[in-house]
Order: C-alpha cells, then structure tokens, then sequence
C-alpha cells in the first residue's frame, strides 16, 4: 500500500513537470497557432546553457540559471525573428513544418556546440530526499511541483487581466482579425517565444538537478504532449489538472502492469490515455471549442 | 501543366495516358534501361546507397499521398515501416512464405496499423492528429520489444537469411536492387495513378477543406482513413523491403527521428507532387550520403585538425534543418515546383510566356 501511494506520488511530481514543458507549448501555440515540434529541443538547449554557466564557466548555481533564462530568452526572440515574422499569416501547415526543420537544425547545433558525450548537470536541489510521513519525495521534484503551480498561477493570470496577455489571447483566435484591430501580432508571438524559452530552461534545471545528460534529454518534449492534449491546446490551469491525472496514472499502472510487462510501461501509457482522450473529447478536457465555418 | 506544342488528346484514351509523345517514350526507356545498368558500372558502395533510396522513395511516396494530398500529418510513417518490415519478417522466417506473399501481407499489416490512428483523423482535426501518430511510434516500441520472443525476437530482434524467389538468390546488394527497383517503380506507377483518379481528387478536397468536401457530398471518414491506409501501406512495402535488404530487424530501427526526416525530403521535394517525393528523397539522402563521404576527408587536412568527424556529421544536421526551413520560408512548393518552372520555359522558347 505505501509502495503503490509512493507511486502515485512521484508519478504525480512527475506529471507536474510534464506540465511545465507542456505549459512553454501552450503559450507558444496560443500566440502563433505554431504547433512546436521542437519544443524538447528548447528544453535541451536550455539544459546545456545552465550547464555551460555552472560547469565550464564555473559560476554559482543561482547566477548561471539567471543567466540561462536571459540567454534562452534570446534565443526564443531569435526563432521568432528568423522563422517564424516571415511566417505570421501563411497556413498553418507551414507553420508546423517549419518547426521539422526547426527540430533537425537545433539538434545539429547542439552536437556541434556541446558535443553527443555525457555532461553532468550541476545539482539546483539538494540531492536528499524529502521525507512526508512513510514516504520518500525527490526534493527537486518537489519544489518543481511547486514552482510549476506557481507559475502556472502567475501565467493563468498574465493570460486573463493584463492587457498584453488578453492582446495575446486575441492574437491567438485570429491574425487577421488581431491585425485589423490594430493589435500588435509580432509582439505578441515574440513574447510567447520569450517566455517558452524561459519555461524550457526552468523545466530543464528541475529535471536534470544532478543527473548525467546528452541530448536525448529531448525525448522530455515528446513525452510532455499528452498533458498538452488532454488539457486542450489552450489551457493554462487545466496543464495542472491534465499533468496531475496522467503522472498519477502513469504512477498507478507503473506498479500494477510493470511486474506483468517487464518495465517500460511509464513510457507509452500517457500515450494510450491521450488517444482514448482524444477520442471521446478532441479538444480535451478544457480547450476551446471551435465552431468551424466554411 | 501545358504540353509540348501541336500535342492534343484525339480519344479519352490519349487525354489520360502518362506517357504522351513520342521523345518522352525514348527518354523514358532511355531512363529505365540506365536505372538497370547502374549497378553494373558502380561500386557496391553506390548500389547500396541506390537500395536505400529505393526503399526510402516507396515510404516517402506513401506520406506524400498522405500528408501532402490528403493534408494529414504523419509522423508515424517510420513506426508503420516498422510494422511492415516485422511482419515480413517472422512470416519468412517462420513460415517460410514467399516473397510474393510475404512483402503484400506486410504492406497490408502496416495499413491496418496505420488506419487505427488514422481513425482518430475522423474526430481530432489538424495538429492534434500529428500527435497521435507520435503515439504509435512509441506503441509500436513498446510492443515489439514485449511481444513474445517467439514472435519478433524482443530485444534481440529477428535475423533473415537471403530471400530467393523461383530458385533466384537475392544474396548481393546487386541482386537485392532489382527486386527494390521493380516493387519501386510498380509502387510509383500506383501512387501517379491513384492521384490522378476520383479517389486523389477526393483527398485533394479533404486536404482543401474538408467540411467543404463533405457537403459537395464527399465521405471525409472514407478518404481520411484510406490517405492513412495507403500511407501506411507503402511504408509497411518498404519495411518488407527494408528487412530483406538488411536482413536485420530491431525496433531501434524505425525512430521517430526518420519520420522527421521523411517530411523534411518531402518540404524540400515539394508537398503534393508524386515527382517532389522522389526528388525529395533523392535529394536529401545523396547530401546526407555526400557529408557522411566528405566528413572525415575534412577532418585530415591540419588546419581542420582539431574537428572530429562527428562534427562534421553533427553540422550536417544543422545544414538540412536550414534548409528545410528556407524552404518552407522561400520556396514552400518545393524543388519540383522550380523543376516545372525549368521545363515549361523550355517549351515555350524562344517566347516568354
């Protein structure tokens, strides 16, 4: 019993940082209607700045992560600029095939930059446990799982009372009709582009706090869609709620169907409960329901 | 497209035939008669390059009908490859069926595979979908590798002996590349008819816009889920072919990577053109081939010194992610689309337009 509720803990803390990579995916499909297939990619980019401040550059912990966010945001600003101005009213196709391309390059960039070797992340947390009662919680998910409430909070409310997140709300219904109304598109989608690279970094400190990395660290993006999915494209708060459902499930069927299958199970079970998700509800549980027109 | 001057249709017969005169006759068996000679005068590297083509070009071909004429993204089409190349392989291995049987049964089994996520088409519109074909690729891992040993081998995978059909050994790479050459051209042959016929038409208009089609009183459900099933069909062919070829079948094979890969030769081919996929393909795969040969000639010479060649292959990637981004950015209809260009100035010459 306390075997299956440490399960269902952990599988929770990890469904919560899923939801904070999936969160850098919402708020740039919000903005653009980008559909970012290389959102993992961002994470590993991210990973091996705070990398490069702490390790090669030797700086303290907290001022590398600063320093990362600042860089990361940069490079967001940038994939706006060169990719993604060009684009901004083509269809929507263009926009997801173009992040392909996106995926490939920066993949390449990465080997060329840091090489495919093993680095070893510096540790954000302390590497202890935390114990609550019975049970053993990683600490660094754990403040992860904070830190991602709070930010989700803070975004849900940039979203619904600022004025430069209802821009970007409007942004995200219609280009066209945001332009007519004399909203600025650009900036909108500059800042999404900003604030994604940001989340991505701080997805990658939580999750690699003290662990051994190479770039396959991306499968991390991939991983994180169907929280993306079964919160709905749109959904700040509802990333909490989906990641919350889909960690405790992975946690749940990790201990019932790993000793029958061998392990690997965590792997490919978010998968299953999206397709069944989708299928019943194909916006997921709180996306927007379009109304389509001819 | 115009035609060449003074060539117009007499019969239906003329109006739908591919070939049309008389020079694109010669120059197509011109063409075919050099496909069979090649192996003859190249080495084995340049036949084993041309047999990866082949087998890339009849997946390629399958996601072209399926994400370039029917518009659904696919980024299962490696997953299905998988599926098809397993199942050629433990019906040839196991019950020791023939080619013949074999490569059409796997082609059929990647379909079905294929059309299950296809049927979510039906429900989840644009994007989403490209997710759930995310989703077989990782079901498809899963359960090759858990699957009874029996089966497919799990972590091992399934090791084939030469194929042979009617007594005839495909033992070489040279001897393996006119089976892939004639099941290539027999599927390219399939694919240029079907596109021209009342079903591409029909997934023409569901790519459009599909809840148009559907009032003009096309059966979106039908043609979505049958884009995926022929998608997947060529795939699973190409698995088939895959497997014989490198007589080695593991899961770790057929990765999401190469799915990626696959609509990056079909950017840059050009989206909606049978001729882009193969250009496309042809393209993308003799650079990749061109920097593999290149890369650790690069790393001799004493300046370059201290780049290894996994660099140089690293860079390749950042060199195609560049390009398949200038095209999607410059030229989003692709190289076929300036290959058209080139050909219609050529008829109208001397005139401009």
């Amino acid at each position: 019993m306390i075997s299956l509720l440490s399960h269902i803990i952990s599988g929770g803390l990890t469904g919560l940082l899923y939801a904070l990579i999936a969160m850098g995916f919402v708020i740039i499909y919000r903005s653009s209607r980008a559909f970012n297939l290389a959102q993992g990619e961002l994470v590993v980019v991210g990973a091996f700045l705070v990398w490069s401040f702490a390790n090669y550059f030797g700086l303290p912990i907290w001022l590398a992560i600063i320093l990362s966010f600042m860089v990361s945001m940069v490079v967001g600003l940038f994939i706006e600029r060169i990719i993604f101005r060009p684009l901004v009213g083509e269809e929507l196709f263009a926009l997801v095939m173009v992040t392909i391309g996106l995926l490939v390059f920066i993949r390449g960039a990465v080997l060329v930059i840091w090489s495919p070797e093993v680095h070893f992340f510096p540790a954000v947390f302390p590497m202890t446990g935390l114990k609550v009662g019975p049970f053993m919680v990683d600490k660094g998910l754990a403040f992860g799982g904070a830190i991602t409430i709070l930010v989700a909070a803070a975004f849900s409310w940039f979203f619904n009372h600022t004025r430069t997140g209802l821009e970007m709300t409007a942004v995200a219904e219609d280009h066209q009709i945001a332009l007519s109304l004399g909203l600025n598109v650009k900036r909108s989608i500059a800042v999404a582009w900003a604030a994604s690279g940001v989340l991505c970094t701080l997805a990658a400190a939580i999750f690699l706090s003290g662990k051994g990395m190479t770039f396959m660290v991306s499968d991390i993006g991939l991983a994180a869609l169907p929280v993306v999915l079964l919160a709905g494209l749109e959904s700040i708060g509802g990333l909490i709620l989906a990641g919350l459902l889909i960690g405790i499930s992975m946690g749940i069927a990790e201990f019932f169907l790993d000793p029958i299958f061998e392990g690997g199970v965590a792997a490919v079970f978010p998968f299953i409960i999206m397709i069944i998700v989708l299928l019943i509800r194909p916006s997921g549980l709180f996306g927007w329901k379009t109304i389509e027109r001819i | 497209m115009t035609q060449p001057a003074g060539v117009y249709a007499q019969t239906y017969d003329e109006d739908q035939a591919i070939i049309r005169t008389r020079p694109q006759c010669y120059w197509f068996i011109i063409f075919m008669i050099f496909l069979f000679a090649l192996p003859l005068f190249g080495g084995g590297r340049l036949v084993g390059i041309l047999n990866i083509i082949g087998i890339t070009v009849i997946a390629v071909v399958g996601l072209q009908i399926n994400a370039g004429y029917a518009g659904q993204v696919n980024l299962g089409q490696s997953a299905f490859m998988g599926v098809g190349a397993y199942t050629a392989g433990a019906l040839t291995l196991h019950l020791h069926l023939p080619i013949w049987i074999t490569i059409p049964v796997a082609g059929i089994s990647a379909a079905v595979f294929g059309a299950i996520f296809g049927l979510a088409a039906v429900r989840i519109k644009g994007f989403y979908l490209a997710l759930t074909t995310i989703a077989a690729q990782y079901i498809f891992s899963f359960a090759m590798i858990k699957l009874p040993r029996r089966w497919f081998g799990q972590t091992e995978g399934l090791r084939l002996n030469p194929i042979s059909l009617f007594g005839f050994e495909f033992d070489t790479d040279g001897r393996i590349y006119y089976l892939i050459l004639f099941i290539a051209v027999l599927m390219i042959y399939g694919a240029w008819g079907l596109v021209r016929s009342k079903t591409g038409r029909a997934l023409v208009a569901v790519r459009e816009n599909d809840n148009a089609a559907g009032i003009i009183g096309i059966d979106v459900f039908y043609y979505k889920s049958l884009s995926f099933f022929i998608g997947a069909f060529y795939a699973g062919v190409a698995g088939s072919l895959w497997g014989y070829y490198i007589r080695y079948i593991h899961a770790d094979q057929f990765t999401l990577w190469l799915s990626v890969w696959y609509l990056g030769m079909l950017i840059v081919g050009g989206m909606g053109s049978i001729l882009g996929a193969i250009i496309g393909t042809v393209i993308i795969r003799l650079l990749q081939e061109l920097i593999t040969y290149i890369g650790p000639h690069i790393s001799e010479f004493q300046i370059l010194s201290g780049i290894g060649g996994g660099i140089v292959f690293a860079s390749m990637n950042m060199l195609l992610g560049g390009i398949i981004i200038l095209f999607v950015i410059y030229e989003p209809r692709g190289l076929v689309h300036r290959w058209n260009i080139v050909k219609e100035s050529y008829r109208i010459w001397p005139f401009h337009h």
